[in-house]
């Protein structure tokens, strides 16, 4: 069973090497380790959202029993998403659970997750918190997914005054990731972020 | 002369009514004595305890009816009558509708093969067309449905070449090339070599999954037959388990159907009523509500119980431990767990000083320490609190819960009385006050003790949950004069002391009477009759 994931993989590595998308630089895919078990994925940000302009890696693992099973995949890259989680990078997409099929390849599911970027699902969320500001502070979100994009996956837009109150925190002695991400939950609040600290 | 002997021979036997049926040996309508059970007994219940062999004969006659009525494989007709609760008419009746809607609903072909032609009538003909092929053979090989591409232009094929044998194309999922005919596909079209199935196959059934398999395809929901599994795996430990699945599937799909609950019982019950009512496994003897499965629960409805039982799993523990080793704060009504042993306690909310045991204010201890026998009124706490709300809810709860699992403990208790009862029996035995024979009336009794008394167990649950008002008087009156026969039949029953029973038997008409009342004017599924 290994065998036919493991020349299943190497072909659908070819696949996406040869695909339109690598030549256009939108998914991108390497291998971690010999054994053809574990791979690391990229896909860019689609345009006219607020991942545009970013690189989000992922990590990829391919179990025993795939192709019946999906491979696991989660982001490195932080990211800032209704279904992804900002603290894990745990996905939430149907492909990769119930609704995974044999005949689906990882470039399909590098090309779902780049759909799950431009069209989120803020009703089925994997962080509650980011789910929750995309419905009810949808500019507090466009802003913070973008300030996210440019800190962690190098996207141009930048915002100083996010830096600024960043920056007052680390001047606190705050983990800058840990204040992005208190800052981000309290749509921007720096009182209440730095209440949620202290407390 | 001869019939009387017979009779006092069989009548050993408890079939009293049946030796009046060979007595008079004439029509029911003759029978006067014999109520209609179904009147009498709230709790009457007809059922059969069927053996594995039993269902599949049963399902399998089912199949065998709907295979000459549409003329299909049995496999399809399993899928079909599965999706519609083993009802034979209702699929012959959807079929003759409109056979194409049929088939999608049960995943046996995908939605959205577009007919050519543009007439409706044309289409449902090339559906029905389709239905009888796929009736005689639910997959194709690539082989087959390349020459069938030819003649149906409905075919989703992928194949098209004449020289099917030679062809050789690319699996999607293993990524290698193997001649054509190593290819299956389904209704969808969508085309597999035969070890990915295989291996597909084996990989859903380790996951339970059996006849739910679907298309290895993206976003295909086709359903895999339940023959195409069968001819392609081999393994037997990885048949019996598909096949296992697929009949729990089917018997749980069946609304007559229900698997007995007892542990390792293999047996089935049937029942044609489905409602709330006990039955009693033939062979392990096990007792369930044959709607929910659950213990029997009358006169608790199946919902109610189910909220009964969670709320207890949930709170139980929780409430009890409250109850316990909590009390609210006397001046802010905040709950309070004392966690170590000085009695000065300060509340943390309101930062209130007082006594744990009387609940007194602190600053009247000072030289008086534990002295709190001046526990006068409990200071009348303002009861608009919402802590205090939230009290009076556990009480009510507790009071009933405290009820409900007492009744269970009597219940375990009473079982104990009877393996004493059995050793009191037998010393008086000795001793030559009465025989074993005139004895048993006791066991009887103790039998319906325990009826009743489940039946009053199962009051509280019911009785909990009922909205206030005359109805919940009503039952709560029946309850508390079933309770009181109760208690009256129990305390009989440890004390009897002579074999004269006609006290005690009337004491055993009267708690029956009241349980059988209370459960015909509160027992959901009986009604008003």
């Amino acid at each position: 069973m290994a065998n036919m994931a493991v020349s299943r993989i190497k072909r659908e590595f070819k696949e996406v090497m040869r695909s339109e998308e690598i030549v256009q630089c939108s998914i991108k895919i390497e291998l971690v380790n010999d054994s053809w078990t574990e791979l690391r994925g990229e896909i860019a940000g689609p345009p006219d959202t607020p991942y545009e302009g970013g690189k989000f890696v992922l990590e990829i693992k391919v179990p025993e029993t795939y192709p019946f099973n999906p491979p696991k995949v989660r982001f490195i890259t932080r990211i800032w998403h209704p279904n992804i989680s900002s603290v894990t990078g745990a996905i939430c997409l149907d492909i990769l659970k119930d609704n995974w099929a044999a005949a689906m390849t990882l470039r399909t599911v590098l090309l779902s997750l780049q759909a799950l970027l431009a069209a989120a699902e803020p009703d089925d969320p994997q962080d509650a918190v980011v789910a929750y500001q995309f419905k009810d502070k949808h500019d507090l979100f466009l802003l913070t997914a973008k300030h996210w994009t440019n800190a962690y996956a190098g996207g141009p837009h930048t915002y100083p005054d996010c830096d600024s109150k960043i920056q007052r925190l680390k001047d606190m002695g705050i983990d800058e990731h840990d204040a992005r991400a208190v800052l981000s939950k309290e749509n921007w609040n720096l009182e209440k972020a730095t209440e949620c600290l202290f407390s | 002369m001869d019939s009387d002997i017979e009779m006092e021979m069989e009548s050993d036997n408890d079939g009293e009514f049946d030796d009046d049926y060979d007595y008079y040996n004439t029509g029911e309508d003759c029978d006067v004595e014999r109520l209609d059970p179904k009147r009498a007994d709230p709790e009457y219940f007809e059922y059969d305890c069927l053996t594995v062999e039993d269902i599949e004969k049963l399902l399998n006659e089912l199949v065998e009816k709907l295979n000459t009525i549409l003329q299909i494989t049995p496999s399809l007709a399993k899928v079909l009558l599965l999706e519609h609760q083993w009802n034979n008419n209702a699929v012959v009746e959807k079929y003759r509708q409109d056979a194409n809607a049929l088939l999608v609903t049960a995943r046996i072909k995908p939605p959205t093969i577009v007919a050519d032609s543009a007439s409706t009538s044309a289409a449902a003909a090339a559906a029905s067309a389709q239905l009888l092929r796929i009736g005689s053979c639910g997959y194709r090989t690539a082989s087959s449905s390349a020459s069938s591409s030819n003649s149906n232009s409905n075919s989703t094929s992928t194949s098209s070449s004449l020289l099917s044998s030679q062809y050789r194309k690319m699996c999607p999922v293993c990524a290698s090339s193997q001649p054509s005919d190593k290819f299956y596909s389904l209704a969808c079209g969508h085309s597999f070599c035969k070890d990915c199935w295989t291996i597909y196959f084996e990989t859903q059934i380790f996951q339970g999954i059996s006849i739910q398999i679907g298309c290895m395809a993206q976003q295909c929901n086709v359903r895999v037959p339940e023959d195409l599994v069968l001819t392609l795996v081999t393994r037997p430990v990885m048949r019996d388990k598909y096949q296992q699945f697929a009949f729990k599937d089917y018997v749980k799909s069946h609304p007559e159907l229900r698997f007995c609950p007892g542990p390792n019982c293999q047996i089935i019950v049937q029942s044609s009523e489905i409602s709330a009512k006990r039955a009693i496994c033939k062979v392990c003897h096990t007792g369930f509500c044959f709607k929910c499965g659950m213990d029997y629960h009358a006169p608790t409805d199946c919902q109610i119980i189910k909220k009964w039982l969670t709320k207890c799993a949930d709170d139980s523990e929780t409430a009890n431990y409250i109850s316990a080793h909590t009390k609210d704060c006397p001046k802010c009504h905040i709950c309070i767990e004392k966690n170590g042993g000085c009695n000065h306690m300060q509340c943390f909310n309101c930062k209130h000083d007082f006594c744990w045991m009387c609940l007194g204010d602190w600053k009247t201890h000072g030289s008086e320490y534990y002295e709190c026998s001046r526990y006068k009124d409990n200071p009348n706490i303002a009861n608009e609190s919402v802590h205090v709300q939230a009290r009076e809810a556990l009480k009510k709860y507790l009071h009933y819960y405290e009820r409900w699992e007492n009744h269970s403990k009597s219940l375990k208790l009473e079982q104990q009385t009877i393996d004493r009862m059995r050793q009191r029996i037998n010393a008086k035995v000795m001793n030559g006050s009465g025989t074993w024979i005139d004895w048993q009336y006791l066991f009887n009794a103790a039998a319906l003790l325990a009826k009743c008394r489940y039946t009053l167990q199962y009051t509280y649950p019911y009785a909990y949950y009922m909205e206030g008002g005359s109805r919940k008087n009503l039952f709560e009156y029946q309850q508390a004069q079933l309770e009181a026969e109760i208690e009256n039949l129990s305390w009989k029953i440890e004390r009897a002391e002579t074999t004269d029973l006609a006290d005690l038997e009337n004491q055993m008409d009267i708690a029956e009477k009241r349980r059988t009342t209370l459960l015909k004017d509160f027992f959901p599924v009986v009604g008003k009759v």
